[in-house]
């Protein structure tokens, strides 16, 4: 039973050091779960005066270093090889648990995307520490560069903290959505070193026979969101909100129900099992606010919803509650907005 | 030879039924119904249409309370042929790698198999990190997110849905799976195969059965710990009640806040 030990910690934990961020990119940018990470990481790095460590695999990672240079990484660890174009559990697990035992981070962030998710546990039984998983908020206590993870547990009825003490890296697995992109510095630099890579032979027999890119609307990326609940009562209603959604220059969200009755694609759903969107402004229509929705949306700055029962639970979660007929009330709102849109009509002058 | 396949499945609270209590902020298990986890239902339904194509013995694993029993039955009067519930208080409180690690060592005491077979992640506490644990314990390979899989040969052909591409991956034996929530419709029991399962009996191992130190398993062998539990903080909203004739009002505070902007950029 070589391979199944316990989870024996390090004697000498004073020697890790550093903020490590797996970085995951697609079509030559970083993704956002992982660009969350990095801002993350930033913070809590200049609070224990330490270094943002970003390690990533690809076929072509200089301009992902460039990336994460201008997103506030330090140091960007590459492996780079042809084979590395696509992701595999067992040479990417490896590739990454050697970079964590030659650079011996105290931290290690991972976004808890599909990919991040498959690599995250693997690297962790490989390297012996623990994972606060799916992780919504996260910090450091300074003295003992201690990681204070919280989770959200049962449904998000109740947030646990988590903390690793004896093992490392501390490592999380992070829900994407949860942090803010950090702010892009232009021109800022990383350290850069790359190296190249052969792939073990014996890793290709994972064969990847093929790979259909989707269109998918990543709703994490948009500022402004106009969602349509089942008061549509139709599903024609989400020509209105399109239109709603046109005139503010943002895009459509849903809820579960009209998604799952086929009004609207999958890609278009916000909540517990769809997207964690953080828009600007988000605008609930015919949502009554049940909390699998609410948990999707509720970090967006500004809540807009409209809804004709004066009762509805989404009133709590709402900067402006509309309490009206959607069908009215939108109308009037995007007449309302082209006007001033356009500098005329009933606005106050701006100033 | 026929397939051996190991199905690692979960008795989870019903989601509908979670009580939380409001003073201890501990979930009121009592209040809650005991369920098969349901991607884990996924996953042996993939399990079931392997052996109905191409024959195999399925075994399913559970590591919980006694009463997780139940679901192994269930899982019998579905079609599995074995069920072992590995349950031991010192296995109690465990985290992603002494589950992980508990469970591994089970399959390693099964000895043979070819394809192991787990949901994507657990509706109680989620994490979608005991899958790849375990494969990486028994160094094997892994493919996560699958919507389907076939046996070709002596391989498993998986569809993989990711967030931004749809993946066909071909992978030898032995491997392990993680099947995706409502991949697929699950059989039902049959009330005949569940008195046999009953007659049969499933196996109960612990942590002797299975060679692991009591400092390997449960709470001592987690290298995480639960510091405190919090009920989530709302922010407060304004919750401005608006009515039809007041839109142009709100709309102008908008455009004031920045909120809307104009074309022209003010
Ligand atoms: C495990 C699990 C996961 C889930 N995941 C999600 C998820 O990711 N996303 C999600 O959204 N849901 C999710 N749900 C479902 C969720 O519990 C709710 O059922 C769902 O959010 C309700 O959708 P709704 O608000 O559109 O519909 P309803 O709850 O039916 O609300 C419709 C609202 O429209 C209002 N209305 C009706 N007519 C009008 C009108 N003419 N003008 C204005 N208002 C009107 C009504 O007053 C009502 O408040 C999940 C549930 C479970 C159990
Ligand atoms: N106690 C357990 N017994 C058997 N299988 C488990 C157990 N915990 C998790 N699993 C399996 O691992 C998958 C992922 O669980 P989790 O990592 O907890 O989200 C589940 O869908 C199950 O297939």
């Amino acid at each position: 039973m070589s391979k199944l030990i316990n989870c024996v910690p390090p004697e000498n934990i004073e020697e890790y050091k550093n903020v490590m961020v797996y970085v995951e990119h697609r079509n030559g940018s970083i993704v956002r779960g992982s660009l969350e990470m990095i801002g993350r990481a930033r913070v809590i790095a200049d609070k224990v005066n330490e270094k943002v460590i970003c390690v990533s695999l690809g076929d072509n990672l200089s301009p992902i270093a460039e990336e994460a240079g201008t997103y506030g990484c330090d140091i960007f660890l590459g492996a780079e090889s042809p084979e590395h174009r696509y992701f595999r559990s067992i040479p990417y697990a490896h590739k990454i648990t050697d970079f964590i035992e030659k650079y011996k981070p105290n931290i290690l962030l991972i976004s808890g995307t599909r990919e991040g998710r498959d690599l995250v546990s693997r690297i962790a039984v490989r390297v012996r520490t623990g994972v606060a998983a799916d992780c919504v908020e996260l910090d450091v206590e300074p003295k003992q560069r201690l990681l204070i993870s919280w989770r959200p547990a049962f449904g998000d009825k109740t947030i646990n903290q988590i903390l690793c003490r004896k093992h490392r890296p501390q490592t999380v697995s992070s829900r994407p959505g949860s942090y803010p992109v950090p702010e892009k510095i232009p021109g800022r630099k990383c350290e850069v070193r790359i190296e190249k890579v052969k792939l073990d032979e014996k890793y290709l027999k994972h064969r990847i026979v093929s790979r259909k890119p989707k269109e998918k609307l990543d709703l994490t990326k948009s500022d402004i969101i106009v969602s349509g609940g089942l008061g549509l009562g139709k599903p024609d209603g989400f020509k209105l909100i399109r239109e709603l959604a046109d005139v503010l220059g943002g895009d459509v969200g849903a809820s579960r129900p009209v998604v799952d009755l086929g009004w609207i694609p999958y890609d278009h759903q916000v909540g517990q099992t769809g997207q964690t969107v953080r828009a600007k402004l988000y605008v609930a229509a015919g949502i009554s606010g049940k909390i699998q929705h609410v948990v999707g949306m509720k970090a967006s700055e500004t809540i807009i919803s409209i809804n004709n029962d004066p009762d509805a639970g989404i009133a709590k979660y709402s900067d402006y509650f509309i309490n009206a007929d959607l069908y009215k009330a939108i109308p009037i709102m995007i007449d309302e907005i082209k006007k001033r849109k356009k500098g005329s009509g009933g606005a106050k002058k701006s100033s | 030879m026929t397939l051996k396949i190991i199905v690692m499945m979960k008795q989870v609270p019903d989601a509908e039924e979670i009580f939380i209590d409001p003073v201890t902020y501990t979930l009121n298990r009592t209040a809650a119904r005991g369920v098969i986890n349901i991607p884990d239902e996924n996953a042996l339904e993939i399990a079931l249409q392997i052996k109905d194509k191409v024959g195999a013995e399925v075994t399913v694993i559970s590591m919980g309370p006694p009463q997780a029993e139940e679901a192994i039955i269930e899982c019998m009067g579905r079609g599995a042929d074995r069920g072992i519930l590995i349950t031991d208080r010192a296995f109690a409180a465990a985290d992603t790698y002494a589950t992980s690690l508990t469970l591994a060592a089970t399959i390693d005491k099964i000895g043979k198999y070819d394809i192991i077979l787990a949901g994507e992640s657990t509706t109680d506490s989620g994490t979608g990190h005991v899958g790849p644990g375990v494969a990486e314990f028994l160094d094997i390979d892994q493919v996560t997110y699958a919507e389907s899989a076939e046996v070709v040969d002596d391989k498993i052909r998986v569809k993989r849905i990711l967030e931004d591409a749809d993946e066909v991956v071909e992978v030898p034996f032995p491997v392990l799976v993680t099947v995706l929530t409502g991949a697929n419709i699950p059989r039902r029991a049959t009330l005949r195969r569940k008195i046999d399962a009953i007659k049969k009996g499933i196996e109960r191992w612990d942590h002797e059965t299975l060679g692991l130190p009591p400092d390997w398993i449960g709470i001592r062998g987690s290298p995480t710990i639960v510091g405190a539990v919090k009920v989530p903080e709302e922010k407060k909203r304004a919750s401005k009640k608006i009515s039809l004739e007041q839109i142009p009002e709100m709309i102008d505070e908008l455009f004031e806040k920045g909120i809307i902007k104009r074309e022209d950029g003010a």
